[in-house]
């Protein structure tokens, strides 16, 4: 009798060990390097990974998640390897600036043009984004229409530079995406901005 | 007269409605950027092998093969790949900085992972939901990757 008690709880133990090892999460470094933050959160319990290399079992939602443990570089290459053979390449972005309330380039940014055009024929992308950006002076329609109009001047330039027009898209984000964070009806010259996405 | 009137407003608003509601042209939300061996993009309940460069829509689900993997950009440049025997559903997506709206939904079902998170984690990351069948994923941090195995 307790022999086969003893049995069950073998197997139950054995049956438990493997479903606690068949969802994993491991925190990664970004490709420049850095390392972020997550928390995984079952119905019982959550845990927060902020050590790049470690590592969150869980067997099942019932369950909390197990604490963080570090797992080998070998065995996590072994297990998202085919994962990471086709994992893409981080889009490579230029920032283009622009004189107050203008449309017009800085003369250090009308320099950047030549680079956006070599990285785009290195990379051989067909998939380039032009997104116009303002700082927060102004209003949001005005806002809207001026960096609309910033990502055309860029659009012109890049497609003059040899680059296809059917290789690019226009997007504008008037005041909504600052670079720097600042209250409305501020003056920022890093936010007048049109960025180049190369993916 | 009055009431007429009304009656044949309603009932022009009633016949354009259809119209409002079918004119805008799907968007897609990202591309396929990295494949490899046979991968299947679910799309309005019909099955259709993914080819590089394709376009991913909302409500997509995407399946990979025993031999298949596939590396997929997010038009707010979150990276997901996933290698054989995965699945996941794009269930919500949406990245319009200039209307503000974020949301993205994303159900990791099974399979292994890899996950870059892109502008939505920057801009909004409260917006980002990460589903697996075991629990959920919350970014803590802007630029976070992860890897994650999911039993099937």
């Amino acid at each position: 009798m307790t022999r086969t008690i003893l049995l069950a709880l073998f197997f139950l133990t054995m049956l438990a060990g493997c479903a606690a090892k068949e969802n994993l999460i491991v925190l990664d470094k970004t490709a420049d390097g850095t390392v972020g933050a997550l928390q995984v959160s079952t119905d019982k319990g959550s845990q927060v990974l902020a050590e790049s290399g470690t590592a969150v079992r869980i067997a099942d939602r019932d369950t909390p998640p197990s604490p963080p443990a570090p797992i080998t570089s070998e065995e996590s290459q072994r297990l998202f390897a085919d994962a990471l053979q086709v994992h893409p390449l981080m889009p490579e972005s230029f920032l283009l600036y622009f004189k107050l309330n203008s449309n017009e380039l800085t003369d250090e940014s009308q320099k950047l043009i030549a680079t956006i055009v070599a990285a785009v024929q290195r990379r051989q992308s067909k998939d380039i984004s032009v997104i116009g950006h303002t700082d927060r002076l102004g209003s949001d329609e005005h806002n809207r229409r001026l960096s609309m109009e910033r990502a055309r001047v860029i659009y012109n330039l890049l497609s003059a530079a040899s680059i296809a027009e059917s290789d690019m898209t226009i997007i504008y984000h008037g005041e909504g995406n600052p670079l720097v964070p600042t209250a409305d009806n501020v003056a920022e010259p890093r936010n007048r901005r049109v960025e180049v996405m190369v993916r | 007269m009055n009431k007429s009137l009304l009656a044949s407003l309603l009932v022009l608003t009633l016949a354009l409605l259809p119209f409002t509601t079918t004119s805008a042209a799907p968007k897609s939300i990202g591309k396929v950027k990295g494949l490899r061996g046979l991968v299947s993009i679910q799309r309005d309940g019909k099955m259709k092998p993914a080819f590089p460069n394709d376009l991913i829509y909302q409500s997509d689900v995407i399946v990979t093969g025993s031999d298949g993997a596939i590396g997929i950009l997010l038009d707010d440049n979150t990276l997901i790949s996933m290698g054989p025997i995965s699945r996941v559903a794009m269930d919500k997506f949406a990245f319009e900085p200039a209307t503000n709206e974020y949301a993205m939904r994303l159900k990791m079902q099974h399979g292994t992972f890899i996950y870059q998170s892109g502008l939505l984690g920057k801009l909004a990351p409260h917006a980002v939901e990460l589903q697996t069948p075991v629990g959920r994923i919350s970014m803590l941090k802007e630029d976070t990757s992860f890897r994650a195995k999911i039993a099937e």
